[in-house]
């Protein structure tokens, strides 16, 4: 479109609120309500909660940061607390490296290449519920549970999985890995194809075996890749919720309760409102605080 | 012949000039080997749950086998009755299909102001779109519960119906393709007279459609395995959802056999949707992935 400083209606378009301005907001408005309903608003519903007391949803009285300290004082907070590190080392033990090794494998092979794909990625797929309550048999103690019929087959005495408060939460991460792995495989996959094939071919004339070409080009590459990706995957582990809630209950003895899962305790157990908005206000910082830094990676990456 | 293949492999660290050494060769096969180990570990656990179902309820407590005595359909129906699961089934169609379609209107309308008007103000609306992505779903989820029950909307498949109206994932994807769509046909269809809203969609839809069958498949997933917000919202009022019927065994005394086939039938449908639109999904996944 032509735009000239003579043409007085332009001018006055420009500075005024023309009629594709108006259209515009008036398509996008109903959306715009949806997200302040479900997205914006109960951020701030939160905070407010989190600073009264109530009887089921009805406020009562402002009681500051009360609820607050409620909360941290709370013996299962710490139990929670506690566990979300574990949680995280444990997925950093398992669920970091999974998915690359899935990745620099799958990578290799030509043959069947789409079927190993679609296989690793099938149990993202499925309904997470669903898969937690069908680990739930797998686990099973006693010698009807699925590992330990394939245990005694291989001559190995049965165990009690997750009745072991020690193996509670690895069992819990390698049951997320199962099902998430395959689409983080995926990212990875993308980004080991994006090398350019020049730094191989370069490697290979200057004498690099494979192993060599793996460790001063493959992983280099993805490095930048990976760290974005941890940041997701903390983020992502602590809200696990569904995962103990349903397979351990938090179990045995609080050793798999989560975060989120207090919350929930709080909230639709003892319905306690007000505490639950508290400690998911200070999950939510910790949360931004997380997702800020992954988008300043990001963001750095573009460079 | 396998290695034949590697004569055009671009990517990874094998290449075909490495397979005379009788090492590498030995490696890939080993390779090979770990792969399909890994994807008889991604899917056993899937078919397992439909060897079990077909136990009945004392052969799966006193027998430590994988493979059931024998494989009879009228159990399933059995259970199927007995649950009501043909209700459950129904409730999530509904559930699906409308979130679905506020998954797309909303959205897409959002990112059609967004990518194509752009009226005054549209990069502070995307801004905040962008800044949702930060909040996480679940921490207020509470609040959330809270004020659909302030209004009364409990008990009902609107709020969850609009919640996929407003997902910053899903503007993303639509605005980035409507952004490449050839704006000329846009402005065509303008001149020639069609509404903004007419142009959207006669003309920026059907351009579309690709984007918008990854957005259909998203959400149906997503809408099938929903389970939190539709328990709070559902549970008691006779509309709950197959994945709320699951997690209602969590506090139930029915056998292990009707959980395992309830299981399964939660499952069908996923695995016919990924069996149809594999490539879709694929696809989508890496794209999604590297955008989001």
């Amino acid at each position: 479109m032509a735009e000239t400083k003579h043409n007085p209606a332009n001018k006055t378009r420009r500075t005024g609120f023309k009629k594709r301005d108006l259209t515009g907001w008036f398509i996008m408005l109903p959306t715009i309500l949806l997200f302040a309903f479900f997205v914006w608003e109960p951020l701030i519903e939160s905070i407010r909660l989190s600073l009264y007391t109530a009887k089921g949803i009805r406020l009562q009285e402002f009681v500051g940061l009360q609820n607050y300290a409620k909360v941290l004082k709370h013996p299962d907070f710490l139990a929670a607390f506690s566990n979300t590190f574990v949680y995280i080392l444990w997925s950093i033990i398992i669920g970091f490296f999974v998915p690359i090794v899935l990745a620099i494998l799958i990578t290799e092979t030509t043959f069947f290449k789409s079927f190993f794909r679609v296989g690793i990625y099938f149990p993202n797929v499925m309904p997470g519920l669903a898969m937690v309550l069908m680990w739930g048999f797998f686990f099973r103690p006693g010698n009807t549970g699925v590992l330990n019929i394939i245990l005694e087959k291989i001559g190995i005495a049965p165990q009690i999985w997750l009745t072991n408060p020690k193996w509670t939460i690895p069992l819990i991460v390698a049951v997320m890995t199962w099902k998430g792995a395959g689409s983080t495989a995926f990212i990875y996959m993308a980004g080991i194809t994006n090398i350019n094939p020049e730094l191989y071919e370069a490697a290979t004339i200057d004498g690099a075996g494979i192993l060599e070409r793996m460790r001063y080009i493959t992983i280099p590459n993805i490095f930048a890749l990976g760290k974005t990706l941890l940041i997701l995957q903390i983020i992502a582990v602590f809200q696990i919720i569904y995962e103990p809630l349903v397979m351990t209950n938090g179990g045995p003895n609080n050793a798999s309760i989560s975060i989120m899962q207090l919350v929930y305790n709080y909230a639709f157990r003892d319905f306690n409102y007000p505490m639950a908005a508290a400690l998911s206000v200070m999950m939510s910082i910790v949360l931004i605080i997380l997702s800020g830094m992954y988008f300043k990676f990001t963001a750095s990456k573009e460079d | 012949m396998l290695f034949d293949s590697y004569r055009r492999k671009e990517d990874g660290v094998v290449r075909f000039y490495d397979l005379h050494s009788k090492r590498t060769r030995t490696l890939l096969i080993l390779i090979y080997l770990l792969c399909i180990g890994i994807v008889i570990a991604s899917l056993f656990p899937l078919v397992w749950v439909f060897l079990a179902s077909f136990k009945d309820i004392k052969e799966f407590r006193r027998s430590a086998t994988i493979l059931p005595s024998n494989f009879n359909f009228s159990t399933y129906v059995k259970t199927w009755n007995d649950l009501k699961f043909g209700k459950f089934y129904i409730n999530s169609f509904i559930s699906v299909i409308g979130s679905v379609v506020s998954a797309v209107i909303f959205n897409g309308l959002i990112a059609y102001v967004l990518g194509i008007i752009k009226p005054k103000g549209h990069k502070i609306v995307f801004g905040l779109v962008m800044w949702s992505l930060l909040i996480p779903a679940t921490t207020s989820v509470v609040a959330l519960f809270v004020n659909i029950n302030r209004i009364g909307l409990n008990q009902s498949f609107l709020p969850l119906w609009l919640s996929f109206g407003a997902n910053a994932f899903y503007v993303i994807l639509l605005k980035q393709f409507f952004e490449s769509l050839p704006q000329e046909l846009i402005e065509a269809a303008r001149l020639d007279g069609c509404s903004y809203l007419k142009t959207f969609a006669r003309v920026v839809l059907p351009l579309s459609k690709s984007i918008v069958m990854v957005v259909v498949i998203f959400a149906i997933n997503a809408a099938w395995s929903d389970f939190l917000l539709p328990y709070l919202v559902l549970n008691g009022s006779g509309k709950e959802t197959v994945m709320v019927r699951l997690f209602m065994f969590r506090t139930s005394n029915a056998t292990d056999v009707e959980i395992l086939r309830a299981v399964a039938f939660s499952i069908i449908p996923p695995i016919i949707l990924f069996t149809v639109f594999q490539k879709q999904i694929t696809e989508g996944a890496a794209a999604g992935a590297i955008k989001g």
